[in-house]
C-alpha cells in the first residue's frame, strides 16, 4: 500500500484561504487518491472542528501536521490529525547506510535520474527505517519521474504537491502515472482534478499553464490534420488517457495545421454549411498564421457567413 | 563528458501545439537562432503542407550554416517528393508502429506498412538524400514488430532510428528497457512527450541507455503537454552530457524568440481577409 502525501498547503500563503475553500480543497485531495495532507498547524486549527479529532496532541518539533481520513468513512468526524514525526534529511546517496531514525523523509536528490538510481533505491529499501518517504527536489525538472520510479522500485511513501508552483513532484502527474501503471489497484478518482485546479487558482491567484501536464486547459485540444484524422477515427490513437478521466474533454480546434477533415468536422459539429469548406480552410490557415492562435467557434460562424455572402455576391453580380 | 546531439523540432512538433503558428519570416528567424547556438539538426517542418512551407525550407537552408535540415514526412511518396524538392538535407519518414495506429488510423496491415516503407526508402535513395526513420507510438507497439522495423530500417540504409513515445506514457525505467535493447547498428534518437511530466527524465534515460540524438523544443512546446524542453534538458544534464550548446546562450536567445513563439494577445482579434 503506497502512501501519497500532499504538501500543497505548506507552500501557500495560508492567510488567504477561508475555511470553506480549505475543507473543499482537502476533500478533493482525498478523493483523487491522496493518503495524507500535510498542512501547517496554524491552518489545521481553521478546519471545521466537526471534521477533525485532535488525535495527535503531542506536537513535536515541526511546524506541520498530517490530516488523514478516518478508517471508517461513515463515522463522524471524517478526518483526524496526526503529528508529523518525519526527520527530513538531505543526505547524499552514499550516506544511506548511516540512517538511524525510524521515520525519515529524504529531500533533495534532484539529479538522481542521471545516476544509477535503481541501485540507490535498493540500498535505501534495505535500510532499517520504519517509514522512508521520498520528496525529491524538482530543480532538475525530474522530480515526478524520481518519485514514480521510487514507488515502482518498491518505495511505500512519497511526498508531492499539486500543480507547479513549488519544488516537489507534481501530485497530479504522480497519481496519473500510478493509475496508468496499475489501473486495478489505483483507488482515487482523478475526475476531480479539474475542480481542484479551479479551486487552486482561486485560492492562490496563480494561473496554471494551459499546457501543464494532466491539468492544462489546452492539452486535449487537437489541431494538426494528422492527429485530427486519427482522433476522429479513434481518440485513443493520440491520447494517453481519456480526457474524462481528469474531468476534461477533447476539442478539435482550427488553425494553421488543420486539414480538410478538421474543417468538415467543425462545420458539421456546428450545423454549418459545408459547401465552401476548401475556401474556409484557406482563410483559416492564413489568418491563424498571422495571429499565432486558433479560430474560435464564433469566428468560424462569422467566416462561414462571410464566405456565403461573397459567393452570393458573385452569383448575383 | 558524453557527447550527445540535439534534434530541434520547435518548427515541426512544436508548431503543432494548438494555437502556435509561425509565418515564413518567423520560421527563418527561429531556425537562424537555433543554428547559431549550435543545434546539430533542425526539423524545420512538413513540406507536404504546401508552397509556403517549402519556401520556408529553402530560406532556412540558405541561412543555416551548420545545422542539417530535416523534412518530416508521412509514409507517402508525394509528401517525400515535396521534402526532396525543397532541398531538405535529411528526409525523415514517420512510420506508425503500434497496432492501434496501423489498424485504426492507417487502416492497413503490418505487411502493408513494411511494403510502403520500402517504396519510400527507394525514392529517397534515388534522390541521394539521407534517410532517417521514426517509429511513431513505439512505446505502445508490439516489441516483435519494433524489432522487425529496426532490422528493416538498417537494411534500407536509414542512418538514424527515432523512437517516439508519441503519447508520453513512458517512465525512465521502461525507456531504459526499450532503448538498451535496440541494435547498435543504427544511431538512435529519442522523441519524448510530456503528458505525464516526464519528457526530460525519459530523454535523459534514453540518452544514458544508448541514444545519440534527442528531440527537444524551445519552451518545451509541442502536441498536448509538449515535448522535451531543451532548456530543462541542459539544466538537468550539466556536467553529465555535452550537447555542444551553451545554456546561457540558449536562455537569452530563447527569451528573444518568446514574442514570436507566444503571439497570443487579448487584442489579437481575428479579421476576415476575404
Amino acid at each position: 500500500m503506497v502512501t501519497i502525501i500532499d504538501r500543497t498547503l505548506t507552500t501557500l500563503d495560508t492567510d488567504r484561504i477561508d475555511t470553506q475553500d480549505l475543507n473543499h480543497f482537502c476533500t478533493l485531495l482525498f478523493t483523487c487518491g491522496v493518503t495524507k495532507i500535510e498542512l501547517p498547524y496554524a491552518l489545521a486549527s481553521r478546519l471545521k472542528p466537526l471534521f477533525i479529532t485532535e488525535d495527535a496532541g503531542k506536537r513535536i518539533d515541526t511546524d506541520t501536521c498530517f490530516l488523514k481520513q478516518n478508517d471508517d468513512h461513515r463515522q463522524m468526524p471524517i478526518w483526524k490529525l496526526e503529528s508529523n514525526e518525519f526527520v527530513e534529511k538531505a543526505i547524499l546517496p552514499s550516506q544511506i547506510k548511516n540512517l538511524r531514525n525510524k521515520k525519515i523523509r529524504i529531500v533533495g536528490w534532484e539529479d538522481l535520474i542521471t545516476r544509477d538510481y535503481f541501485t540507490i533505491f535498493q540500498e535505501l529499501l534495505s535500510n532499517s527505517a520504519d517509514t522512508l518517504d521520498l520528496c525529491p527536489s524538482n530543480k532538475m525538472h525530474c522530480a515526478t519521474a524520481i518519485a514514480l520510479e521510487w514507488i515502482l522500485a518498491g518505495g511505500t511513501s512519497v511526498s508531492c504537491a499539486f500543480a507547479n508552483y513549488h519544488d516537489f513532484p507534481r501530485l497530479e502527474e504522480v497519481l496519473m502515472g500510478l493509475k496508468l501503471r496499475d489501473p486495478s489497484s489505483f483507488k482515487g478518482d482523478l475526475s476531480v482534478l479539474r475542480q481542484l485546479k479551479v479551486l487552486y487558482e482561486k485560492i492562490t491567484s496563480l494561473p496554471i499553464s494551459k499546457t501543464k501536464a494532466i491539468i492544462g486547459e489546452d492539452i486535449f485540444k487537437v489541431e494538426s490534420g494528422i492527429h485530427v484524422d486519427g482522433v476522429i477515427k479513434n481518440p485513443a490513437t493520440y491520447e494517453p488517457f481519456n480526457p474524462k478521466t481528469v474531468g476534461s474533454q477533447r476539442e478539435i480546434v482550427l488553425g494553421k495545421h488543420s486539414g480538410q477533415q478538421s474543417v468538415l468536422y467543425k462545420l458539421r459539429e456546428q450545423n454549418l454549411s459545408e459547401t465552401a469548406a476548401k475556401s474556409i480552410l484557406k482563410q483559416i490557415k492564413e489568418g491563424c498564421t498571422q495571429l499565432g492562435r486558433n479560430v474560435s467557434d464564433l469566428e468560424l460562424q462569422s467566416l462561414v457567413r462571410e464566405v456565403k455572402n461573397d459567393y452570393g455576391t458573385k452569383i448575383y453580380c | 563528458m558524453e557527447q550527445k546531439y540535439i534534434v530541434d523540432t520547435t518548427l515541426r512538433d512544436g508548431e503543432q501545439s494548438p494555437g502556435v503558428a509561425f509565418t515564413l519570416k518567423e520560421k527563418v528567424t527561429i531556425a537562424k537562432a537555433l543554428d547559431a547556438m549550435g543545434i546539430q539538426r533542425i526539423e524545420a517542418g512538413t513540406p507536404a503542407m504546401g508552397k509556403e512551407e517549402c519556401l520556408a525550407f529553402e530560406k532556412i537552408k540558405a541561412v543555416c550554416q551548420n545545422a542539417k535540415i530535416i523534412g518530416w514526412n508521412r509514409m507517402n511518396l508525394s509528401d517525400i517528393q515535396s521534402s526532396i524538392n525543397c532541398g531538405a538535407d535529411i528526409i525523415h519518414v514517420c512510420v506508425p508502429s503500434s497496432d492501434l495506429l496501423i489498424r485504426e488510423k492507417l487502416r492497413k496491415s503490418r505487411t502493408e506498412v513494411l511494403e510502403k516503407l520500402e517504396e519510400c526508402a527507394d525514392s529517397i535513395h534515388s534522390a541521394h538524400k539521407e534517410l532517417t526513420i521514426g517509429l511513431e507510438d513505439a512505446s505502445r507497439a508490439d516489441w516483435d514488430f519494433i524489432t522487425l522495423l529496426i532490422d528493416t530500417a538498417i537494411r534500407l540504409g536509414a542512418t538514424t532510428l527515432r523512437f517516439s513515445d508519441t503519447v508520453g506514457i513512458m517512465t525512465p525505467s521502461i525507456c531504459k528497457n526499450y532503448i538498451s535493447n535496440i541494435s547498435s547498428n543504427i544511431d538512435i534518437e529519442v522523441h519524448m512527450h510530456n503528458d505525464l511530466g516526464m519528457a526530460v527524465a525519459n530523454s535523459i534515460q534514453g540518452l544514458r541507455s544508448g541514444a545519440k540524438y534527442v528531440d527537444s523544443t524551445l519552451f518545451g512546446i509541442g502536441e498536448r503537454a509538449g515535448n522535451c524542453n531543451l532548456e530543462h534538458l541542459l539544466i538537468a544534464t550539466i556536467g553529465q552530457m555535452d550537447f555542444g550548446i551553451c545554456l546561457d546562450e540558449l536562455q537569452w536567445r530563447q527569451e528573444r524568440l518568446r514574442p514570436i513563439i507566444f503571439k497570443t494577445h487579448p487584442n489579437n482579434i481575428y479579421r476576415l481577409s476575404i
